[in-house]
């Protein structure tokens, strides 16, 4: 149970930092793209985050409001992120690669206040300004100029601001972090995370990640998803280390360089990038000088025991696959290093983490036998809520044990296997996505009359989405048809949920109560026997 | 409608992005929401508009929209 004494996320990030002695120490390590590095020390970082706070001032915003980022990664997201919080207020970031559907959605139930963006992305909001009444003013992290009374300038306020701000005294219990994750029905939901999780991730950090005072410690994760905001931002900035963050995307060559010539200590990473890895010339990563690597550890996706052996041939390293969700808020069943690797396992609970398998009726289940993954409600960074979605929240726990929705086994030594998901979100390359999203995107295409979105096993990212479309009688399914409506779903939902592939099918098989027959789908798409048809409506 | 403009109204097509204007020089860091996947349907929606096929290897050497372009025309021609 977390106590409502008083701690603030942001403050043990930067002030207290300071207070340690830490002042002058590199807190972040800035790459660009064009190869530019910054250092700012976490002296810098108090400073600037208190700025941020002081911008956030004359909006008068009631506490606990939601400040929305939507950014690359950048330095700008982390100060905004740091001075939202020291205002008492709750930052959601947003993965900047949304489409204005889901960017609609996601600011209109989180009631945003206030959106930090780029001007690239203005587009995308204005088309739905109407449905966003609570929307004061927009940041723009590259104008230096006003564009309009509500769509501000974020350089220009900030180096007006004042560097002096004492953050609120907030309780461990007030709310910090909004995330939204996807479900397999309805709209995504957004998760709240309190300032007390910082306990439980503070834990997590020492024990797996392992991570040392002088270390170099890069975690790749967007800070749109939770691993990037915990493991991004707060968990090792409020233990005192060095982060390195490099504004591009994936690419082999680059961040091959990045963790050789920037003497990274500790990579956290997706197992789709390493797999991605994987496919360049084992002889050339085999040359790379990586004396200063200790880990490697992994999220978002199981691990194949091939990437291990790959990790173990090539790298000469480890890879440590750890475990945890949106709604953990922290890493909470992993691989680690002094614990002996079984491949293929997600390792074992980290402390304070009750986890347990339970059958359908709550109660656990015998070593080896697949069940439903849980965890004890009394860790503290367990999410406090669904934003605006209370029964949803409810229906997560079973008695005192949150349902992952994650499907699993324990050995007898007490490692945990996972088995697969237990509802029809898909997780492709690390990302949940949602079937519904996809499907209601789809049926805004005038030719679409339905639609289906399953997941299929995917070598690169352990599930590729595929979308079955009916058409409305009469019109062509043909390669421009194919090209808007994967368009559509980038622009609208997001490119992580564009298709990899788009079958056109002459009807969506459903069962006698109209629910969409996965299963029947994905069997005929891998030519799969279809197994027992007798609810299939007509066949 | 030139090349150019054919190809500068595909960008803003496939990256929702009315704001574009394309340079030889542009690159994947310059524009907002340029990834691994809308590369891919920025690549597909270029073959199937302009009617022409990108060879896999080919894809990996293109440094930017000018070495783009380039293929292009040599496979237009």
């Amino acid at each position: 149970m977390i106590s409502a004494s008083p701690l603030n996320i942001a403050t043990c990030c930067t002030q207290l930092q300071c207070d340690r002695g830490n002042a002058a120490k590199t807190a972040l390590r800035w790459l660009s793209v064009d190869g530019t590095l910054r250092d700012y020390s976490f002296a810098e970082l108090d400073q600037l985050s208190n700025r941020f706070a002081n911008v956030l001032h004359p909006f008068a915003l009631q506490p606990q409001s939601v400040i929305a980022t939507l950014l690359p990664k950048c330095p700008e997201h982390f100060i905004a992120f740091l001075g939202t919080l020291k205002q008492g207020q709750i930052c959601a970031p947003l993965f900047a690669n949304l489409g204005d559907l889901a960017l609609r959605d996601r600011l209109a139930d989180s009631r945003a206040r206030l959106l930090v963006t780029r001007k690239s992305q203005l587009k995308k909001i204005l088309r739905h300004q109407q449905n966003l009444p609570d929307l004061r003013a927009i940041l723009l992290t590259d104008s230096t100029e006003d564009l309009a009374p509500h769509i501000l300038s974020y350089p220009k306020r900030l180096q007006q601001a004042s560097i002096h701000f004492s953050a609120l005294p907030t309780a461990a219990t007030t709310p910090a972090l909004l995330h939204y994750t996807s479900g397999s029905t309805g709209q995504p939901k957004g998760v709240l995370h309190i300032h007390g999780s910082l306990h439980q991730q503070r834990v997590s950090v020492r024990e797996v990640l392992q991570l040392q005072p002088d270390d170099l410690y890069w975690c790749t994760a967007d800070h749109g998803w939770i691993t990037g905001s915990v493991y991004g931002i707060i968990a090792p900035w409020s233990e005192g280390l060095r982060q390195l963050h490099y504004g591009g995307g994936y690419a082999a060559d680059r961040w091959c360089n990045i963790l050789s010539q920037q003497q990274v200590s500790v990579w956290y990473t997706a197992p789709t990038a390493l797999r991605l890895l994987m496919r360049e010339p084992a002889e050339q990563l085999r040359q790379l000088h990586l004396p200063h690597l200790r880990h490697i550890f992994s999220v978002g996706e199981p691990l194949n025991p091939e990437i291990l052996r790959w990790a173990q041939q090539t790298l000469g390293k480890e890879i440590y696959d750890t475990w945890f969700q949106t709604e953990t808020g922290a890493i909470a069943i992993a691989n680690r290093p002094g614990l002996p690797l079984r491949p293929g396992s997600m390792g074992k609970p980290v402390s304070g983490i009750a986890a347990a398998i339970l059958d359908a009726a709550g109660q656990p289940v015998a070593d080896g036998v697949p069940g439903d993954l849980c965890l004890h409600r009394s860790f503290g960074s367990l999410f406090t809520g669904y934003l605006n979605a209370t029964a949803a929240y409810q229906a997560k726990f079973r008695g005192d044990y949150y349902c992952s929705g994650d499907c699993a086994s324990r050995d007898a030594q007490g490692y945990y296997w996972f088995k697969g998901r237990t509802d029809d979100v898909i997780n492709t390359g690390g990302h949940l996505v949602s079937p519904f999203e996809i499907e209601s995107a789809l049926l805004e295409v005038a030719e679409v009359a339905e639609s289906a979105v399953v997941g299929i096993d995917d070598d690169l990212l352990y599930q590729k989405i595929v979308a079955f479309v009916q058409l409305h009688d009469g019109c062509p399914a043909n390669r421009e048809l194919e090209i808007r409506l994967r368009l559509h779903i980038s622009n609208r939902v997001s490119t992580i949920a564009t298709p990899q592939d788009l079958v056109f099918i002459n009807q969506i098989p459903k069962n006698t109560s109209g629910k969409i027959l996965r299963r029947l789908l994905r069997a005929r798409y891998l030519g799969l026997p279809e197994g027992d048809l007798s609810t299939l409506d007509c066949p | 409608m030139n090349l150019n403009d054919q190809l500068n109204t595909i960008f803003r097509e496939v990256f929702d992005d009315d704001n574009i204007v394309l340079s030889p020089d542009t690159t994947a860091d310059d524009i907002d929401g340029w990834d691994s996947l809308s590369h891919v349907n920025l690549i597909v929606t270029i073959e199937t508009r302009l009617g022409i096929r990108f060879a896999p290897r080919e894809l990996l050497t293109f440094r930017n929209v000018g070495d783009l372009m380039t293929s292009i025309r040599n496979k237009l021609s």
